[in-house]
Formats: structure tokens, C-alpha cells, sequence
């Protein structure tokens, strides 16, 4: 039944279209199927990320005086604003996860082959995009923590030659971290990022409703009929079961464990010892960390840069290399997921020894 | 009284029982967003401030204090005395500056003019200038918000 209004709108919006599809949308059933919740539960972490972004604009303040007592005033004296700035930390760090968790699930069942490559490069540009949101933000709260991270990260790009020492000025706003980089990085985190992070995941998400939803390896090459629940109301109610799980967890973790926030960054202290950056960051870090000064005739550094940007690149066209049938295991290709998984454990438990 | 059917279906009742427990949630949501972003508001009661900055003014003349986050304009009169306003035009909230050759309270915005004594006589401005309370004891000048000194006297 259809208001006037409403087919009013309808006329010229023709939204029925969208209802229509969403009505007649299903999502397979197998023993797989967990792993579609993860790209939703995904999607909640980032509106959390985007409603608790808004709040803390209001009253955060990026410059080099302003930034760290802003955020000792979010923490001390606005209303609640302590356990809003925990739920942004905190949901940063289950988004991440997630996103991992979503693309581990997609390379271990190969739903990247045809026809959804370009499903996996948006992905893994998502992926870089979540990546340097996480970078960014670790900035903002501006104490020696955050300082000493972005110092590192930041001059990870110079050991490439030619280039890399300009990608360093661009990302710092000048040789060195300042005041500047505080700005430049608050820009990227609160306007360039959102702007590339909202058009990748209209794509990704564009992309996931022409192809259809993947199936596991036996069901595609069988081509027999999977058991299909409608995408309305069935599916999403089931999604809203691990969302509100997901958000207990969320909360209770953000109400008990809130970030920490260290006195303001000096720009000419020594580094404190024992910094990190953000555990998803923690394998790269120790790869860094565990390259001698020299090796044969290069520079330790450039080519650990150099073998982390050939392993992206891999990464990114991997559905181009892997083109095989739908239906073949690619045994070789789990064993390469198995081994990238292993070695990050690995070292993240190393980097926290 | 055993009624012979029931007031609603099954389903009204499921549908009653998850759409009331959707809107508690999103009430539990929304309540630390509403008072994150409305800050409990900071008016002062009142502002101790030393008498002695104050004390040298010369008649029909102003001078500023900080009443919370609004200027206040202390005046003194041709006789002496005191007189405190809230220094923002009744109109639409702009600052309003003491020309003292008129003597005359001015609002730049929308040209809006009160008397000495903080009366709207001219323009837009729907009503006089806020007062402020003073009282001096000893080398503090206090002032408060109009209305606390007549709780006292009660």
C-alpha cells in the first residue's frame, strides 16, 4: 500500500527497484556460510567509527598546543567522552580484525577467482584505506606514544630511492614530524580517507550484489542447488544477533579497558622505550626490526621496504595469478595463506616478547 | 473474567515485544550521544573579582570581566556606584560595546541601542540588558546572577 507521497518519491527516485531486489535477495546456507557475517559485522565497526568520529570532532583540536589537552578534556570533563573516545579506539581495532578475518575467509576459499577480482583489488584497497586510517588516528591523541610511532612509520617510505623521500615530505608536511604532520594527518584521517573509504566501499558492496554471493569450492563446481534463505528478514535478523554480541563485547571491553593518554609529545625528547605501534602494525614493525643494517650490498631497510611492497603487490593481483576454475582446491594457494598467517603470528608474538 | 479471545495475536505480541526492545536499545545508544554533544552549560553563580582593578574608574565609564564564556561590562555611575550587565544584545546574542560620549549601550549587528541603565530604546532589541547583581565586601567584588539576592532575603 502506497502512500502519495511515497510514489511520488518512487516515481522519480525509483527506489522500488532497490526494495524489490533486497525482497527477492537470498544468502546461501552451508557449513561455510559463518563467514559472510564478517563482512557486515564490518560494516558496523565502521558506522561506529563514523557516528563516535563525528562526536569526537566536536571537540577535538588538531594543533600542536591544542591536541593533547583536547583530548585530556574528552577524557576528564565532556559528559561521557571517555567512553566514546574507548568505543572509537576499541572499534578501530575490532574493524581491523574484522578485516582480516574477512579477507583471511576470502583467500582460504578462493572466492576471489572469476568473476570477483575486482571485488578482492577494491578489497584490498579497503584494506590500505583501514590501514591508514589506523596510522593516522594513532596520531591524533599526540603523546610520546603516538609521536614515536608516526616518526617510525612515516619514515618507513624513504629507504625506496627516488621516491620514497618525497612520499616521506608528503605524509610529514615537511622533513621532519611537526605540529604540520598533526595537521596534515588529522586532514587525512577526518577527510581524505572517508571520501576514498565511502566510493571503495560502494564498489565492493556494488560489486558483491551484481556477482552474487560466493560459494564454497564444492557447491560451485557441482553446480547442485544450495539451501537459500531470503536476505529479508531471515538473514538480516540473524546478522542483528551477531551484531548485538559483538557490541556487548565492544562495550564492555571500551567501559573496562579504556586507551591510555600519556602526557603531551615532546618534539625533542629522546623515544621512550619500549614503543609500539598499533598490534596489526606489530608484524611489519618486527620485520623491520629482525633486517640487518646491510645485507650483501644494499641497505637493510630498502629491502625489507622492497620485499613488503612486492608482497602487496602480489597480494593485489593475486586473483590475476590464480585464475583457475572455480572449482580447483589451489592447494598451493592455501598453503601460501597458511604460511603469510603463521609468519604474522609469529611475529607480532615475537614483537610483544 | 476469562475473556474469550485474546486482545492481540501471537504475532502483534512478538512484534510488540522486539520493537519495544529495539527502542529501549537505541534510547541506551542515544543517551551518552545527546549528553556528549550538549555539554551541561557553565553560567557562573557568581564571579569574585578584586575590587582594587575596579575601584579607579572613572565615572560613565565600562570595563570588562569575564562572566563565564559571556563578556560582562561593569559601569560606573555618575554617582559612584556600580552597575553590572551581561554584555550581549538581547537581540540575536552579539557583544555590545558602552559608547560613553552618548552614553548609550550600542549593538553593531543590527543596530540596536539601550540606555545608560541597560534599557532597549532603539532598534531591534526585545528587551533591556541582563543585570548582574554586586555586592563588595572587604577587597572582593562580587557578582551574581540577578535573582540569587532575593532568595537570600527570604
Amino acid at each position: 500500500m502506497k502512500t502519495g507521497i511515497q510514489s511520488w518519491l518512487d516515481e522519480r527516485l525509483g527506489f522500488s527497484n532497490i526494495l524489490g531486489f533486497l525482497k527477492e535477495k537470498t544468502v546461501p546456507q552451508h557449513k561455510h556460510s559463518i563467514w559472510y557475517y564478517t563482512g557486515s559485522a564490518i560494516l558496523l565497526f565502521f558506522t561506529i567509527q563514523v557516528i563516535t568520529g563525528f562526536m569526537l570532532v566536536f571537540y577535538y583540536n588538531p594543533t600542536l598546543d591544542g591536541a593533547n589537552e583536547s583530548v585530556a578534556r574528552i577524557m576528564t570533563e565532556i559528559p561521557l567522552g571517555w567512553i566514546i573516545r574507548s568505543v572509537h579506539s576499541w572499534a578501530a581495532s575490532f574493524m581491523i580484525a574484522f578485516v582480516f578475518i574477512h579477507l583471511l575467509s576470502t583467500w582460504l576459499s578462493k572466492s576471489y577467482r572469476n568473476p570477483r577480482e575486482l571485488t578482492w583489488m577494491s578489497g584490498v584497497f579497503l584494506l590500505a584505506v583501514s590501514l591508514g586510517f589506523g596510522f593516522t588516528g594513532y596520531l591524533l591523541p599526540w603523546d610520546d606514544l603516538s609521536l614515536s610511532a608516526t616518526k617510525v612509520g612515516t619514515d618507513i617510505p624513504s629507504s625506496i630511492p627516488l621516491v620514497g623521500v618525497w612520499v616521506t615530505k608528503l605524509l610529514r608536511g615537511g622533513e621532519d614530524v611537526t605540529g604540520d604532520t598533526l595537521t596534515r594527518f588529522f586532514g587525512f584521517h577526518v577527510s581524505i580517507l572517508p571520501v576514498f573509504i565511502f566510493i571503495l566501499l560502494g564498489v565492493h558492496i556494488y560489486l558483491i550484489q551484481k556477482l552474487g554471493m560466493s560459494l564454497p569450492l564444492a557447491a560451485e563446481g557441482k553446480k547442485e542447488k544450495v539451501r537459500e534463505i531470503p536476505f529479508w528478514p531471515n538473514f538480516v535478523f540473524r546478522e542483528m544477533v551477531v551484531w548485538l554480541l559483538l557490541l556487548g563485547i565492544l562495550f564492555s571491553l571500551a567501559i573496562f579497558f579504556p586507551p591510555s593518554l600519556d602526557k603531551a609529545a615532546d618534539l625533542m625528547a629522546a623515544a621512550p622505550e619500549g614503543i609500539k605501534p598499533e598490534w596489526y602494525f606489530l608484524f611489519l614493525f618486527q620485520t623491520l626490526k629482525i633486517f640487518p643494517a646491510k645485507i650483501l650490498f644494499l641497505n637493510g631497510d630498502t629491502l625489507a621496504v622492497f620485499l613488503m611492497l612486492l608482497a602487496g603487490i602480489l597480494f593485489f593481483f593475486l586473483p590475476i595469478m590464480d585464475n583457475k576454475p572455480t572449482e580447483r582446491k589451489g592447494r598451493i594457494i592455501t598453503i601460501i595463506a597458511l604460511v603469510v598467517i603463521a609468519y604474522a603470528v609469529v611475529m607480532t608474538i615475537w614483537s610483544l616478547l | 473474567m476469562k475473556l474469550k479471545h485474546s486482545l492481540f495475536t501471537r504475532r502483534q505480541f512478538l512484534n510488540g515485544l522486539l520493537g519495544g526492545w529495539l527502542g529501549a536499545l537505541l534510547a541506551s545508544f542515544l543517551y551518552p550521544v545527546i549528553k556528549f554533544v550538549f555539554p551541561p552549560t557553565r553560567e557562573p553563580d557568581q564571579v569574585i573579582l578584586a575590587f582594587a582593578d575596579f575601584r579607579d574608574m572613572k565615572p560613565n565609564s565600562v570595563k570588562n570581566f569575564l562572566w563565564g564564556t559571556k563578556p560582562g561590562i561593569l559601569k560606573k555611575q555618575d554617582d559612584g556606584s556600580y552597575l553590572a550587565f551581561v554584555g550581549v544584545c538581547t537581540h540575536l546574542d552579539c557583544n555590545v560595546s558602552y559608547l560613553a560620549d552618548q552614553r548609550k549601550f550600542f549593538c553593531a549587528c543590527h543596530d540596536g541601542w539601550y540606555d545608560e541603565n541597560g534599557r532597549n530604546i532603539g532598534g531591534p532589541p526585545p528587551k533591556p540588558l541582563r543585570r548582574l547583581v554586586i555586592s563588595i565586601e572587604g577587597e572582593d567584588l562580587i557578582i551574581k546572577r540577578e535573582g540569587e539576592e532575593r532568595v537570600e532575603d527570604q
